[in-house]
Order: C-alpha cells, then sequence, then structure tokens
C-alpha cells in the first residue's frame, strides 16, 4: 500500500503537479467531448493544421506585449480565427477544398510564425510552443481552461441535436432550415479555443492528442451516441491524469507522455475491440477465407 | 435548427390544420402548384419556367435524363434553391411556410453510414424538427417514433448500427424518420438506387399503401419501367417540362423520345 500511495497520490503533493492535473483534467472534459465532434465532422486532421497557424499570433503578441499570458492566448485565438475564417473565403470563393485550404494557410502562418520568432530573437521556446511545459501552468493557464472547458459543455449540450444532424446528414439538417456553415465555424472556434488553453500543460500541437485520441478510441468500442460522448470524457481525463504520472516518474514531457497513455489506449482498442478491432476483424476475415487485401477501404 | 411555422399566409386558413398529416384526405386538390419555376446555377439553367401541378394523395414519378434538373426540382420545393422567376405553392402556403409538412429522404452517398447511431436514433430524429434544439421528447414524440419503426417493420432492428443494415432495411429507417417527422408530402430523392429487386418492390408496396392514407409522395426515378410500373403520376423534365400526368400518357415513345434525345433510348 505504502508504495501504491507513493507511486500514484505523492506526486500530486507538489504545487505544480497539482495545477498540472487540474488543468489537463479540465481540458480532458473539453477535449473529449470536442474531439467527437471532430471525428465526426472528419476535422481531426484540420486540428492539426490549426494548432501550427497559432505560432504568428502568439509571437506578435510577444512582440507588442511581451510575456503576458493573456496577450500570447489572445493573439493565438486570433491568428487561428484567421485562419479558419482565411480557410472558409477560400473554399467558398475558389474551387480550393477545404482541406487543401487549410493546408495552404497553416503552412503560410506557420511560416510567418517561424520568421517572426527568429527575427525578433525573443526567449520564446518553440519547443514549448509546440510540445507544452508543464511547469508553465500558472493562475491564467487554469482559468482559461476552466473557462473553454466550461464553453465546450456548453456548447455540446446546447448545440447537441443540430451538431450531430449536421455531422450525420447534413441535407436534412438544411431541410429543416438550419445553417450548416455557421456551425461549422462555431465548431472550428471551440477548437483554436481550447487548443490555445491547452498550450501551456500540453503544447499545441500535442494537445490535439487529448482531443482526437479519447474519441476514436472510444468510437471503436460503442454505436451509441452519448456513450462515445462518455467514454471519451472518461478515457481522456484518466489519461490525463495518468499522463501526469508517467511524465513525473518517467521524467518526460507532460504533453508527450499524455499523449502515450492515451496512445497506449486507443492501440489497445484497435487491436481487441470485439466488434471493430483488427483481430476480431481478421478472425471474421479467416473464417470467410478472405484475406486483408480484399477487405473495402 | 429552426422548424419554420406553418401558419396562414396573409389570409384565414379554412379546412385542415397544414400540420396534420392526412390533411388533404378528402380533397382532390393540387397540393403543390409550380408557376413559371426558373432555377438557374449561375448562368446555368436547371429548371426553365415550370408550371405543373401535383394532386393531393397521388404518387408522383420525377423522371428525366442526367442533368434534368430533378434534384433540383426536390431542392425547389424545400426552398434550398432561390428561385430566379415564378413560385411555388404548397396547399395554400407559399413553400417556406410549409417546411414541416415536407419530409426529405436524401441520396444514400450523403449519408455517413459509419456515424455510430442507432435504427431508434435516427427515426428519433424526425421530431427535431417539431422540437427543435431543446425540448425533450414528449409521450406523443416517443409514440410517434414508436409507430413509426413499427410500420415500416423496424421493430427487431432499434439497436443496431445503420452500417450492419441491408440496403432495402437503411432505407426503410429513413423512411420511418420522415413518417416520425409527421409530414405529409414525401420527396424522395432516388430511393431506389442500390435496392435488389425484393426490396424495391416492398418499398414500391409501402409507398402505395400510403396513398390511402393522405400522403403526397414525389419520387425521383431512373428506371423508366419501374415508374410505368409504380406510379400512377409522372412528370417528366428535361429542364423544361416535357409533360406531366398519368404515367402511361407522359411517358409515351415520342416524350420520352424528346426528353432523352433519339440516339440514347431509355433502358
Amino acid at each position: 500500500m505504502h508504495t501504491l500511495h507513493e507511486f500514484f497520490v505523492a506526486p500530486f503533493g507538489y504545487e505544480f503537479m497539482q495545477r498540472g492535473l487540474l488543468a489537463a483534467t479540465l481540458l480532458g472534459v473539453s477535449g473529449g467531448l470536442l474531439g467527437v465532434l471532430m471525428l465526426l465532422r472528419r476535422l481531426a486532421l484540420m486540428g492539426d493544421a490549426l494548432a501550427h497557424s497559432l505560432l504568428p499570433g502568439i509571437g506578435l503578441a510577444y512582440f507588442a506585449f511581451g510575456p503576458s499570458p493573456a496577450a500570447m492566448l489572445g493573439g493565438a485565438l486570433i491568428a487561428g480565427m484567421f485562419t479558419a475564417l482565411g480557410s472558409a473565403l477560400v473554399t467558398r470563393l475558389t474551387r480550393v477544398k477545404e482541406e487543401a485550404a487549410f493546408a495552404a494557410l497553416f503552412i503560410i502562418f506557420f511560416g510567418a510564425g517561424v520568421a517572426l520568432v527568429s527575427a525578433m530573437r525573443t526567449k520564446i521556446d518553440l519547443s514549448h510552443f509546440l510540445f507544452g511545459h508543464v511547469l508553465g501552468v500558472g493562475g491564467s493557464d487554469l482559468r482559461l481552461a476552466a473557462a473553454a472547458s466550461t464553453l465546450t459543455v456548453t456548447v455540446a449540450l446546447i448545440g447537441y441535436r443540430p451538431l450531430v444532424l449536421e455531422s450525420f446528414d447534413p441535407t436534412f439538417y438544411r431541410a429543416l432550415g438550419g445553417r450548416g456553415p455557421l456551425l461549422h465555424l462555431g465548431v472550428l472556434a471551440l477548437i483554436v479555443l481550447n487548443l490555445v488553453a491547452a498550450l501551456h500543460a500540453m503544447g499545441a500541437v500535442l494537445a490535439l492528442g487529448l482531443f482526437i485520441l479519447p474519441a476514436v478510441t472510444a468510437y471503436l468500442w460503442t454505436d451509441r451516441l452519448g456513450r462515445l460522448f462518455a467514454v471519451s470524457v472518461a478515457d481522456a481525463v484518466l489519461g490525463a491524469a495518468g499522463g501526469m504520472l508517467l511524465s513525473y516518474h518517467g521524467g518526460i514531457a507532460s504533453g508527450a507522455s499524455i499523449v502515450l497513455v492515451l496512445g497506449a489506449a486507443f492501440l489497445f482498442s484497435a487491436l481487441a475491440s470485439p466488434r471493430y478491432g483488427m483481430v476480431a476483424k481478421l478472425v471474421r476475415l479467416a473464417r470467410e477465407g478472405r484475406g486483408v487485401l480484399h477487405t473495402p477501404e | 435548427m429552426s422548424a419554420a411555422h406553418a401558419h396562414a399566409h396573409g389570409r384565414a386558413h379554412t379546412g385542415p390544420h397544414p400540420d396534420a398529416p392526412g390533411a388533404c384526405v378528402h380533397h382532390t386538390h393540387d397540393i403543390l402548384r409550380f408557376r413559371g419555376v426558373t432555377v438557374a446555377y449561375g448562368r446555368t439553367v436547371a429548371l426553365d419556367s415550370i408550371t405543373a401541378n401535383i394532386e393531393c394523395n397521388s404518387l408522383t414519378a420525377i423522371v428525366g435524363p442526367n442533368g434534368a434538373g430533378k434534384t433540383t426540382l426536390l431542392r425547389a420545393i424545400l426552398g434550398w434553391m432561390p428561385l430566379a422567376a415564378g413560385e411555388i405553392r404548397i396547399g395554400d402556403h407559399h413553400a417556406h411556410h410549409a417546411l414541416p409538412r415536407l419530409a426529405y429522404l436524401p441520396q444514400r452517398a450523403e449519408i455517413d453510414w459509419d456515424f455510430p447511431i442507432t435504427v431508434e436514433a435516427v427515426v428519433a430524429q424526425g421530431r427535431y424538427p417539431a422540437l427543435g434544439a431543446f425540448r425533450g421528447f414528449r409521450a406523443e414524440d416517443h409514440d410517434l417514433v414508436d409507430r413509426a419503426i413499427a410500420e415500416l417493420g423496424l421493430d427487431d432492428l432499434r439497436g443496431r448500427q445503420i452500417r450492419s443494415l441491408s440496403g432495402g432495411q437503411q432505407q426503410r429507417v429513413f423512411l420511418a424518420r420522415a413518417l416520425a417527422q409527421g409530414a405529409d408530402i414525401f420527396l424522395l430523392d432516388e430511393p431506389f438506387a442500390g435496392l435488389d429487386t425484393r426490396a424495391s418492390d416492398d418499398l414500391i408496396a409501402r409507398l402505395t399503401h400510403w396513398l390511402d392514407q393522405g400522403r403526397t409522395v414525389l419520387a425521383v426515378v431512373h428506371d423508366l419501367d419501374l415508374a410505368r410500373r409504380a406510379f400512377p403520376q409522372a412528370l417528366l423534365l428535361n429542364t423544361r417540362l416535357i409533360e406531366v400526368g398519368p404515367t402511361a400518357t407522359v411517358l409515351d415513345p415520342a416524350r420520352i423520345e424528346s426528353a432523352y434525345g433519339p440516339a440514347h433510348g431509355p433502358r
């Protein structure tokens, strides 16, 4: 018992671990919900693009206001919204499709961000932006994480029917008079907000793991939407806590260790899920006398 | 999602409430009226001054070659396409006042079949227009969902994920959702696509049965033989209206040639 206590509980006696855990839990709740929305709307990779595009906003804010967390978060939010709105405009007004528009814009933004950071010779550490630094989680990060989490939960509750219907059957949603593009922009805004909130604890790029991994893991276990959201949130929160422990004991960056714990849960599910896992599928194919190459998709 | 409310447009509405299914059981009036309906995508005219009436309680096949504007016609009824000219009236109302009366069955390709959702949950979506985004299901909503599921023979499949169903069963799930909506005008976009003969025959039997219940059905149909066999009414389209009326009259060889062209005879 003594060693168990030392392994699981004692680390959270440190204040930075408490802050990190609180931030990760708050972000796990919103990330678990948001990830399901991203998964169902096929936005998983677009989140990655959005994450990279935050950099110039952070760089400019640093340039203008110095190392103020609020300013950097504001800058990131603005850069993310520029990318989202810019892609929406390019998609609507040119022949370029949405994922290509996103790819084009995010890499421009990221390039501009790297240019800014290098030209300013500031002390912004690019790796902290990308991968996070749990010791950097302060009061303003916690407040922002709480705000992002509250907003995400509220939107998920209020928007449940429209969000689900618009992803599942956009034509029917339109037939009922729904406004798809507006809903879409709302989801993108929510992604940016959560990315920004996760900046210090996870890093913009690794934060995506906290959003996407729990959702795809849950997707392998259930066909019911309510359970999908519940399993995703539970997985995100548990993974966040487990990741903090791994980070502490292994001396690993917190964002990376959270992603590794969540990743292990996903890989296990992809292999072992009784209905949608690889092993079950291979057994079924073998029984039917077919090989993997003969399966559709 | 804003559920449009049907209400009398400018003048007192007499007769059955427009939301009520079977609103036109005792009427033989025209439920859908197109007057010079013109729709354009940029400079391409998709529908050119269509004037036609669709009777209450009718089963009409919308027929025409690819690009004839069949789907556009359904979308115009739903109010998704701005009309360059003309008007569409549903009963005594402009189309956009009658959205709850309309149920639209999308083409198969527009659905995400891997979506984590059960048969029952899809059918329950039919109540969303009436309930809006927040209101919970009342007893009568559950009742409508149950009845729609029962009518389409889906009781044993309630808890199944939709990918795991056959094509015919999948089609029935979406018909059940349309029923649960409480609509009385059904716009079906290629409902027979991908169905085997047995499933097609089953669908035909159901749609024919719907006629007895005061429902009006418009379906985009590609198979002319099927249209002749199963649909009493037809609307033949090639951007312009070629003919509308009894199927035998509409789908005669001369008219079909004028729609499809002499080189490409219909299948």
